[in-house]
């Protein structure tokens, strides 16, 4: 690999977690990582120039806004000491992440009633739990679906991890239990802070995917103040009892709903077209991981969960800049793997990463794989649904849906019963030769603590490396950044007595990052 | 007031999850069936050859072996049934009854399945699948589950009658028990009740953990003595609360919350009359097990009901209980680490103050160890406040 990547720790401006300078990766992978990131900042000032007056008001209006100025630091975080096919990959990926949230930022905005936006706009949104997937609204070309949670608090709390404690603090302060799932609790805290934008026709909520979620929802309610529609996605999915019937039943209240109270009529046309876009997204994903199993992984680390997640929820077929990023891509990665190509400077270890990850540290697998060769090929988040629906009659197409919504993240493994997490795990575990699991401990997932002895045991039987890493989703200040890598250092060390690829990495302190 | 008949031999029952009513019903040949949650239809568990037990972990200690498998995070009733289990605490079980309305319990029932916690080569452990909503597609979803995962395999493992004709036999049981303790629960209306918020408590507890057949008569007993009782010319209470919240099945609680001044007038929790001690009322032109599935539908109150009318159905509910029993307070009460009533306590004790002008107290408590000093302190300062507001009141103020 050229130009690899050395002494990473040391370019840190101390507790910030930013570099005194960009890192060098070679002249080439270099000029690749500058270009994006001039393209990053083209995008960024377009989307100000297009809307000006908005995007100040919106910044005065709203604490979570600022956060996104910060963009290119979080981007250089996930791609940090890679090179290659890891970089331009990287890069591909998340510049259509970065295009496709300006857009939605673009719309929040214009349609915000916080902020003078026009009700014309307003009245042709439809909002949406974060956790619904939006190809629904593909049936609604006139429309657009907005997942509410996703800008003010999902993405943001990735892109900035002191964000999340001030919604935190402010839900606690009206009393919710601070033992709760932080995820849904900061939801209920920006509707407390009354830093949701407003907008929309109605609401669909859901029940995924977890009870926490469900719970926040009356607090955004009271917020919202839209007519709502609560969806239900059956848990036992698995089970032998079908739940089929229902959960299409549920699906078709849900675009009667829509219809009822924006006065459009769904497409099938469009939605089938729709879902032939998801399909191919989902099959870019399927040979991603088909390649990741192999000895010659390709995309790894924060990339794929990141990128997965974001399509899965937001894609929703109706955006084809992403199914061009994946072509590339996808020739990038067989190229590279054809030719047998190490993805990392040095992979000692292939792992597996389950359990819910921390959104503060999203990029906790880069360090894993920089600082101890643990090379992150699959994660519980990415591997969430793997239907390909089938497009050939509406009611197929439900069908596929329901099936895809009852994968989601998360609540693909949390619930519909022990095996999804944990018989489950060891079957990826199996399928991707993987010789250790970075087990999260997110210590408020009721689902995954209600677990953890019978994880314990069964890692003991197979003799594995399991390493346990305690964290707070979205809290960082009950355990840091430095924490989880803390606890990783140790087991690394005193466990299995190695040392590390870059000791600059092995301790720092990033509490003042973003 | 002079003490109830049978109230030691009642809280006796209560010491045990498996009781010496519980025995001698399984000496009979009936099968016990354990359950947690009020979706768990519990008059279906009473068909036939089976009777119910509501789960309890009476006496709990330790957790230690449960907080190893289930963390710190989680609740104490889920902990304390797993810990009782591993103790060997529930081998009278034929079954245990459950569902994926909670991610914790659910998570304690699979534990009885990783761990064969009941030796009994016939026990088995069901999880039914419950929508967040009642629609009649969702009923038709909850009935479905509950005839393949509980009915069928009671039917199979143990022939058990589930027939409508059983059914409905159940049913008329389980009507009679909700007459009387219903009955006795009215009592609580009256300016000095017969009856305090404890005993009822206890009342209502054993009508839920031993087999109803060889309780009625006790209770029925009560029911004539409750009517015939004079209560102490000054009642010792100095305030009418209504609780509302999770699981209580711990007397101390209740006894904690009475001594410290407030008198329990309504009680809305899981193993309390509200909802679980109403008559379900069958009609003949539609069967049995579909008019069940929507009674305990429509009338659950549990917080992961998230529609809207759900919601405000429920501080309704809470409303109506506090104007029917003449409460002047509300105690929002919530089982530490439970996510369901962490949220709804928070929000639901907002609401009921400011819309609907009732005074509200929260708190939130362990399974067990409730006699503790801080509860009782919360408590006799709500009780305090309740009275001031009603010293303005008579001032005019």
């Amino acid at each position: 690999m050229a130009g690899k990547p050395r002494n990473l720790g040391l370019t840190y401006i101390d507790k910030t977690g930013v570099r005194r300078w960009r890192e060098w990766r070679g002249i080439k992978d270099t000029l690749i990582d500058y270009g994006w990131w001039c393209v990053m900042w083209k995008d960024m000032i377009k989307f100000v120039l297009r809307s000006p007056l908005q995007v100040v008001k919106g910044i005065f209006r709203y604490r979570w806004m600022l956060t996104y100025l910060t963009l290119p630091q979080f981007i250089d975080r996930q791609l940090e000491g890679m090179r290659g096919v890891q970089l331009k990959a990287g890069h591909l990926l998340y510049d259509i992440i970065i295009k496709h949230t300006i857009d939605i930022i673009a719309d929040t905005f214009d349609a915000d009633r916080n902020i003078g936006g026009k009700k014309t706009l307003a009245d042709r949104i439809v909002c949406f739990d974060e956790l619904v997937p939006t190809e629904l609204m593909a049936g609604f070309p006139n429309l657009i679906g907005i997942p509410v949670q996703t800008i003010p608090i999902f993405l943001s709390s990735m892109i900035n991890q002191q964000l999340p404690p001030v919604y935190l603090d402010a839900i606690e302060n009206f009393g919710v239990p601070a033992d709760v799932c932080p995820l849904p609790s900061a939801e209920a805290g920006v509707a407390a802070e009354g830093d949701f934008p407003i907008f929309g026709k109605c609401f669909i909520a859901c029940n995924m995917p977890c009870d926490g979620s469900i719970m926040t929802t009356s607090f955004q309610d009271r917020y919202f103040k839209l007519p709502t529609y609560c969806l239900g996605v059956p848990l036992r999915y698995n089970d032998d009892v079908d739940a089929q019937e229902y959960a299409v039943e549920e699906l078709r209240g849900c675009i009667k709903f829509i219809e009822d109270h924006t006065g459009e009529k769904f497409d099938w046309d469009a939605f089938a077209k729709a879902l032939e876009s998801y399909n191919e997204v989902t099959r870019f994903h399927l040979d991603l991981w088909e390649i990741n199993r192999t000895d010659y992984p390709q995309v790894t680390g924060p990339t794929p969960w990141l990128y997965r997640m974001y399509t899965y929820h937001l894609h929703g077929g109706m955006d084809q800049r992403f199914n061009k990023a994946d072509k590339k891509v996808h020739r990038l990665m067989t190229d590279a793997y054809e030719k047998r190509l190490p993805c990392s400077a040095e992979m000692r270890h292939k792992a597996l990463v389950w359990s819910c990850p921390a959104n503060y540290y999203t990029n906790f697998s880069n360090w894993l794989e920089q600082c101890w060769g643990i090379v992150s090929v699959m994660d519980m988040e990415t591997h969430i649904s793997q239907v390909i629906i089938d497009t050939s009659t509406p009611e197929s197409m439900l069908k596929g849906v329901a099936l895809t919504y009852q994968r989601a993240t998360m609540r693909k493994h949390t619930k519909g019963g022990f095996k999804n997490a944990v018989d489950e795990m060891w079957r990826v575990a199996e399928e991707y030769n993987v010789d250790t699991i970075i087990m999260y401990d997110q210590i408020s997932c009721k689902g995954m603590d209600g677990l953890q002895g019978i994880f314990d045991e069964q890692a003991r039987e197979r003799n594995i490396n399991f390493i346990w890493v305690q964290q707070d989703l979205m809290d960082p200040r009950t355990i840091s950044r430095r924490d989880m890598r803390r606890q990783v250092n140790q087991y690394m060390q005193s466990v299995l007595r190695e040392t590390p690829i870059d000791p600059t990495l092995l301790d720092f302190d990033d509490c003042d990052a973003f | 007031m002079k003490d109830l008949k049978h109230l030691i031999y009642f809280e006796h029952l209560l010491d045990e999850a498996g009781n010496e009513l519980v025995m001698q019903a399984i000496s009979e040949g009936k099968k016990a069936v354990g359950y947690t949650c009020y979706h768990m239809p519990e008059v279906l568990l009473n068909l036939d050859n089976c009777f119910s037990v509501r789960m309890r972990a009476p006496r709990t200690g330790s957790l230690e072996i449960s907080t190893y498998y289930m963390t710190n995070y989680l609740c104490g009733y889920t902990k304390a049934l797993v810990e009782r289990g591993i103790e060997g605490g529930y081998n009278f079980l034929s079954a245990l009854a459950g569902g994926e309305t909670c991610t914790e319990m659910n998570r304690t029932l699979e534990h009885f399945e990783l761990l064969n916690l009941v030796k009994n080569d016939k026990f088995f452990v069901s999880f039914i699948d419950v929508p967040f909503k009642v629609t009649p597609h969702g009923i038709k979803h909850y009935k479905n589950q509950l005839q393949k995962k509980v009915l069928e395999p009671l039917h199979e493992r143990y022939g058990t009658d589930i027939s409508d004709a059983a059914i409905r036999r159940a049913v008329a049981e389980h009507n009679e028990v909700c007459r009387i303790i219903s009955e006795i629960g009215e009592y609580r209306k009256l300016d000095n009740p017969p009856i305090t918020g404890y005993e009822f408590h206890v009342l209502c507890l054993v009508s839920y953990c031993c087999p109803k057949y060889l309780i009625i008569d006790k209770l029925r007993e009560t029911l004539e003595e409750v009517k015939k009782r004079r209560p102490d010319e000054k009642p010792s209470h100095r305030a009418r609360v209504v609780v509302v919240g999770s699981e209580i099945d711990d007397l101390d609680f209740t006894r904690t919350v009475e001594q410290s001044g407030a008198l329990i007038v309504a009680d809305r929790f899981c193993f309390g009359s509200f909802p679980g001690r109403q008559e379900i009322v069958l009609t003949d032109d539609e069967p049995a097990l579909d008019q069940i599935c929507r009674f305990y539908q429509e009338t659950s109150q549990c917080p992961r009901y998230m529609s809207q009318d759900k919601v405000h159905d429920r501080y309704d509910f809470v409303d109506k209980l506090a104007k029917d029993f003449n409460a002047q307070g509300i105690i929002y009460e919530q089982m530490k680490f439970c996510e369901f009533w962490g949220y709804e306590r928070a929000l639901a004790s907002h609401v009921m103050t400011e819309l609907y002008n009732y005074p509200t107290v929260c708190v939130d408590r362990e399974y067990t160890g409730n006699a503790s000093g801080q509860l009782r302190t919360r408590v006799q300062a709500f009780v305090e406040s309740l009275e001031i507001k009603q010293i303005h009141k008579e001032g005019g103020r």
